[in-house]
C-alpha cells in the first residue's frame, strides 16, 4: 500500500493569482514603477486603483490595464494635499468595498544641498514624501484593520539609507518614511503588515527627463553603474517584482522589513 | 581638567528646559558663551540669568525654531558676539497617539520643531561655522530615531529623518571642518521623557517601567549627555562627524 505523495506546496497561495480578488491602490501609477507595479499585480488578479497627479498617464496606465484584461480605475489627485489622500482612499472603497494593498509610490525628488535648499522646496519635499504617507496609511488603515487586514509598501531610496550629498529634504524625507513605516509594522502588527522598498537608481520616464538635463549623462550613468554590483541601472519591473512579492502571500511573516530594489548599490557603499 | 570649550560661541536650541538647558549650564562650565534660543522666553531668560550669576557669559534669544526668520535672528544674535562653533539642536516636541488617531496639526508641528528646526538652524549656523575655520553640530536625536516604539509615528519618523539629514550635512561640509552628529539619548532624567511621563496617571510606575527595559535598568542622566554634548563639542573628535551616538544604556543594541 503507498499513501499518497504529500503536497509540499500546499502552505503556499497560488503562484499565478497571487492577488486573487484583492484590491490595490498604487500612487503615482500612471508611469514608471507605479505602472509597472499596476500592471504586474493587476496580472496576478487584483484590481487596480491608479493614482497620479497626471490625468492623462493615470487614464493611459488604466487602458493598459483594460488591455490585459484586467480592471482598474484612474483617481487624479495630487497626494501632497491631506484631502485628496482621504478622496483616493474614498474612491477606492466606493468602487470596489475594500483596499487590500496600499503601495505608496508617488514621489518628488529634488535635489539640493543643506545650505541651498529653499524653505518651498523643504516644505514640497516633506509634504510629498513623508506627509503625504502619512496622510493615506491613516486613511487606509481603519479599512484595512475592519476588513481582513493589509499590506502597506512604502517607496522609500537609497538615498534614505545612507548619507550622500546633495539631497538634504529628500534624504530626510526617505529616511524618516523608514522610520514611519515600522512604527506603523509595530502599531498594526496582527493585521496589517507595512515594508519599504528601497531603490537604486532606476530606469524610468522621471530618471530619464533628469538625464536629458545633465551634461555627460552617457558617462556619468557609465560611472554610476560600475558602482552597482549588477552592473545596470534598474528597471520599473524589477521594483514591481518585489512590490508584488510584498502584496502578496508570499510575504505573509515579513513586516517593518526594508527591501533595496539597488542592484545591490547599498551592500556596495 | 581644562576648560573645553573656552572662547567658543555656541547656539543652543531649546536651551530653555531640559537637556538644552543642562547643555547649557554645562558648556558655560567648560568655558564657552551660550546663546539660549528658545521660544520660552520667560524660561530662556532665566537660564542665561543663572548662568551669567554663577560668573559665565550667556544671552537670551527668544524665537521659534520652525519660523525662518527667527532661526536666522538666533544665529545672527550668536554670531554677533563671538567665533560661533557649535550648534545644539534640542529643541523638541513629543507626543503619544498611534497613526490612525494623530491630526495634520499635531503631525505637522512635531515634523516642524523636530526635522525642519534643526534643518533651518543648520542652513543659517553652517556658514559661520565655516567662516570661523570650523564647528560641530551636535543633534538631539533619540532611541525612538533608531528603533520604534509604538504610538510616536511623528517623533521616530523626524528623529529617523533627521539621523540621515545630519549625514547629508556631515558629507557636504567635511571639506569644512565642519562636523555634524547625532546624540541619541534614550528616555533620561531630565526633559522630554519626564515631562512625557508625567502625564500618565502614575508617572514614577512608567519611569520605572522604562528603566526596567533599559539593558542598564536604569534612566540615563542630563549629565551623561552634557558629557557626550561636550565632547562632540570639543576638539577631542575632531575626526568624528556624520555618526550617531546612541547613549542609551545598550537600548538601541538590544533592539536592533
Amino acid at each position: 500500500m503507498t499513501s499518497p505523495k504529500p503536497d509540499r506546496l500546499a502552505g503556499f497561495p497560488n503562484f499565478d493569482r497571487l492577488l486573487d480578488g484583492k484590491v490595490a491602490l498604487i500612487t503615482g501609477s500612471g508611469s514608471g514603477q507605479g505602472r509597472a507595479a499596476a500592471l504586474v499585480m493587476a496580472r496576478h488578479g487584483a484590481r487596480v486603483v491608479v493614482v497620479d497627479f497626471n490625468e492623462e498617464g493615470a487614464r493611459e496606465t488604466v487602458q493598459l490595464l483594460e488591455e490585459q484584461d484586467s480592471e482598474g480605475i484612474a483617481v487624479t489627485v495630487d497626494v501632497s494635499q491631506r484631502a485628496n489622500c482621504d478622496e483616493m482612499v474614498a474612491v477606492a472603497m466606493e468602487r470596489f468595498g475594500r483596499i487590500d494593498v496600499l503601495y505608496n509610490n508617488a514621489a518628488v525628488q529634488m535635489s539640493g544641498r543643506v545650505l541651498d535648499c529653499t524653505d518651498e522646496e523643504w516644505d514640497l519635499t516633506i509634504a510629498t514624501n513623508l506627509s503625504a504617507i502619512f496622510y493615506a496609511c491613516r486613511a487606509a488603515l481603519p479599512h484595512m484593520l475592519s476588513g481582513e487586514g493589509g499590506s502597506i509598501i512604502n517607496t522609500a531610496s537609497t538615498l534614505g539609507l545612507i548619507g550622500s550629498e546633495g539631497f538634504a529634504a529628500y534624504g530626510a524625507a526617505k529616511a524618516g518614511l523608514v522610520k514611519l513605516t515600522q512604527q506603523i509594522a509595530v502599531e498594526y502588527g496582527p493585521t496589517v503588515r507595512a515594508n519599504v522598498i528601497a531603490p537604486g537608481s532606476i530606469d524610468t520616464p522621471r530618471f530619464r527627463r533628469v538625464l536629458d538635463q545633465t551634461d555627460g549623462a552617457e558617462q556619468w550613468v557609465e560611472q554610476l553603474t560600475r558602482n552597482i554590483p549588477l552592473r545596470r541601472l534598474g528597471l520599473a519591473e524589477d521594483v514591481a517584482g518585489i512590490a508584488l512579492f510584498l502584496a502578496s502571500d508570499l510575504s505573509t511573516y515579513m513586516s517593518g522589513a526594508i527591501l533595496p530594489a539597488d542592484g545591490g548599490l547599498a551592500a556596495y557603499r | 581638567m581644562t576648560a573645553q570649550l573656552t572662547g567658543r560661541v555656541a547656539l543652543i536650541t531649546g536651551g530653555a528646559s531640559g537637556l538644552g538647558e543642562a547643555i547649557a549650564h554645562r558648556f558655560a562650565d567648560e568655558g564657552a558663551t551660550v546663546v539660549i534660543g528658545d521660544v520660552d522666553a520667560p524660561g530662556a531668560q532665566s537660564v542665561a540669568d543663572a548662568i551669567v550669576a554663577r560668573g559665565h557669559n550667556a544671552l537670551a534669544v527668544v524665537g521659534d525654531v520652525t519660523r525662518t526668520e527667527d532661526v536666522e535672528s538666533m544665529v545672527d544674535a550668536a554670531a554677533s558676539i563671538g567665533p560661533l562653533r557649535a550648534l545644539v539642536l534640542s529643541a523638541a516636541v513629543e507626543s503619544f497617539r498611534p497613526v490612525v488617531d494623530l491630526s495634520d496639526d499635531e503631525w505637522q508641528h512635531i515634523l516642524d520643531v523636530d526635522l525642519k528646526g534643526p534643518f533651518l538652524a543648520m542652513r543659517a549656523g553652517i556658514p559661520h561655522l565655516i567662516a570661523n575655520g570650523g564647528g560641530s553640530v551636535i543633534a538631539l536625536g533619540s532611541t525612538l530615531g533608531l528603533i520604534v516604539a509604538p504610538g510616536h509615528p511623528a517623533y521616530c519618523a523626524a528623529k529617523g529623518a533627521l539621523v540621515n539629514l545630519c549625514k547629508q550635512a556631515a558629507i557636504e561640509h567635511a571639506a569644512d571642518n565642519v562636523r555634524v552628529n547625532v546624540l541619541a539619548p534614550s528616555a533620561t532624567d531630565t526633559g522630554l521623557f519626564m515631562t512625557f511621563s508625567a502625564q500618565a496617571p502614575d508617572p514614577e510606575a512608567v519611569r520605572a517601567r522604562v528603566a526596567a527595559a533599559n539593558p542598564m535598568k536604569r534612566l540615563g542622566t542630563a549629565d551623561e549627555v552634557c558629557d557626550a554634548a561636550v565632547f562632540l563639542a570639543s576638539d577631542r573628535s575632531t575626526y568624528l562627524s556624520g555618526s550617531v551616538i546612541a547613549l542609551d544604556g545598550g537600548m538601541a543594541a538590544r533592539r536592533m
